[in-house]
């Protein structure tokens, strides 16, 4: 298979050059949610049959049947509490393990953005639109507890969140049991080659791109090949841009929403997303998936990938996988997890034989992922 | 903005939303992550001390076993041992102290 790029693995001037002891600390956050996630969340279901159930139906003379009684009885487990509030405490200190290097040195990260950004040699562009209004529900809101959330912006040079979401993202993900050769944009290039074999796309899209180390990768494994990205962030943008350049990799970065795309129809060959769909709410997944539909050619592919929190094998799991919701910041994971994607893209336009669900394996770990894809009738053109 | 503790500062002011709680009381939430929060800054200390260790050692013409099995003097363990005791009554302080609890 094509190697990926090992986006958790680069180094470029927009990275905040830590400290030995703040990279020794981001290793300690990484640690300790290793141990509570090997050692302490993965009792949590045994904790709900063991305490939580007999403690809900003493107190309710009932089972828990519904989701809300599932969650109560699991607040009904001491263990699980005692999880629950250390899971939280450690996710904001991935926040501060990487914001005070951030923060301590920002000025430094914008100058060297802004000269990405300036520079004559650059491949890829940037822009941004003032008059857009950031999507209220997620520029409000401190996604994953990143603070500020997506949408942050402090000024015309401002780069803290795309900051923030790569090297937050990586104490995150490596806090997951994800190594240095992690790639989400990699899941999809072998899913290309091994369903899609001689699928060669020539215009790509890159949906909800963040800090664009996906887009990225997609310009490094397809160098013949324009890419464009989009996110709602002005400060992802400016970081996502000047990464990119820093890697020397052509990507066309714009401030856009993924349910009102300003790109004509059937203009690209390939249109992904990556963990995009569970940051959404039901009505803005179904116009994104239809813009989608709209901008890709007929026998072209839409591409989708998400969290693996749709496979959970018992209603006591996918509960115990919503704790994101209430506690990090997460306000569209848990009707991200209970819906039904596969008929959203059929509303979407898609047709049933077009229209598939992938449960594939990480690049380079034991964890799963979502996707669905669909490819854009022929017929439809 | 150069300091540590102006960019602490920066990420405290930068958060929003409320901060829900799992246990029965907010007190004992915050003890907690107070406590996880100080196992992150020993597990940084221990880092710092190893790495002493290491450079003493190797300095010594030592291995890291040799230099941290080394014998100490009489007068090194009493010292050590004083320490300890001292560490041990500031951070178990409320438990010895005779006051009992005041409601509020």
């Amino acid at each position: 298979m094509t190697k990926a790029m090992n986006v958790r693995d680069v180094q470029h001037p927009i990275l905040p050059r830590a400290t030995a002891e703040e990279l020794s600390r981001q290793r300690a956050v990484v640690s300790l949610r290793k141990l509570l996630n090997a050692r302490v969340r993965s009792e949590n279901v045994r904790r709900f049959h063991d305490e939580g159930a007999p403690a809900f139906a003493a107190r309710h003379q009932r089972q828990p049947q519904s989701p809300d009684d599932i969650s109560a009885a699991l607040f009904e487990s001491p263990g699980y509490r005692m999880w629950s509030a250390a899971n939280r405490a450690a996710q904001e200190m991935i926040w501060v393990s990487v914001g005070e290097p951030i923060f301590r040195d920002r000025d430094r990260m914008q100058a060297a953005a802004r000269e990405l950004a300036a520079s004559p040699d650059r491949k890829g562009s940037l822009t941004l639109d003032p008059s857009y209004d950031p999507s209220p529900e997620l520029a409000g809101t401190d996604v994953h507890l990143q603070p500020g959330g997506y949408a942050r912006d402090d000024g015309p040079d401002d780069v803290v969140a795309g900051a923030f979401y790569e090297t937050g993202g990586n104490v995150f993900s490596f806090g997951q049991g994800a190594g240095k050769s992690d790639s989400k944009a990699g899941v999809i290039f072998r899913l290309l080659e091994e369903t899609f074999a001689g699928f060669e796309p020539k215009r790509i899209l890159d949906l909800g791109c963040s800090a664009g180390a996906a887009s990225a990768a997609y310009a490094d494994r397809f160098p013949n090949a324009e890419v464009h990205a989009i996110d709602i962030g002005a400060g992802m943008l400016r970081y996502a841009h000047a990464r990119a350049e820093a890697l020397d990799v052509a990507v066309h970065f714009s401030q856009m929403d993924a349910a009102d795309l300003k790109y004509p129809d059937d203009h690209f060959d390939l249109v992904v997303s990556h963990n995009m769909l569970h940051e959404i709410g039901a009505d803005k997944r179904r116009r994104a998936m239809a813009e989608a539909l709209r901008v890709v050619r007929p026998g072209g592919l839409v591409i989708f990938q998400d969290v693996d929190t749709r496979f959970a094998p018992s209603d006591v799991h996918r509960v115990e996988k919503n704790w994101d919701t209430r506690f990090n910041g997460e306000i569209f994971w848990q009707t991200y997890t209970e819906s039904d994607l596969e008929a959203d893209m059929l509303a979407a336009g898609f047709t049933a034989a077009d229209v598939a669900e992938h449960n594939v394996s990480a690049v380079s770990n034991l964890n799963r992922w979502y996707v669905i894809s669909g490819r854009k009738p022929v017929a439809a053109a | 903005m150069t300091s540590a503790t102006d960019a602490i500062h920066a990420v405290i002011a930068a958060g929003r939303g409320d901060r829900p709680t799992s246990l029965d009381n907010v007190e004992t939430e915050r003890v907690l992550a107070i406590a996880l929060a100080l196992l992150v800054e020993l597990s940084v200390s221990n880092e710092r001390i190893d790495r002493l260790e290491r450079e003493v050692a190797d300095l010594r013409g030592a291995t890291l076993d040799e230099f941290r099995g080394a014998p100490l003097t009489d007068t090194a363990i009493a010292e050590r041992q004083e320490a300890l005791e001292a560490l041990q009554l500031r951070v178990l302080r409320v438990m010895v102290d005779p006051r009992g609890a005041e409601a509020l």
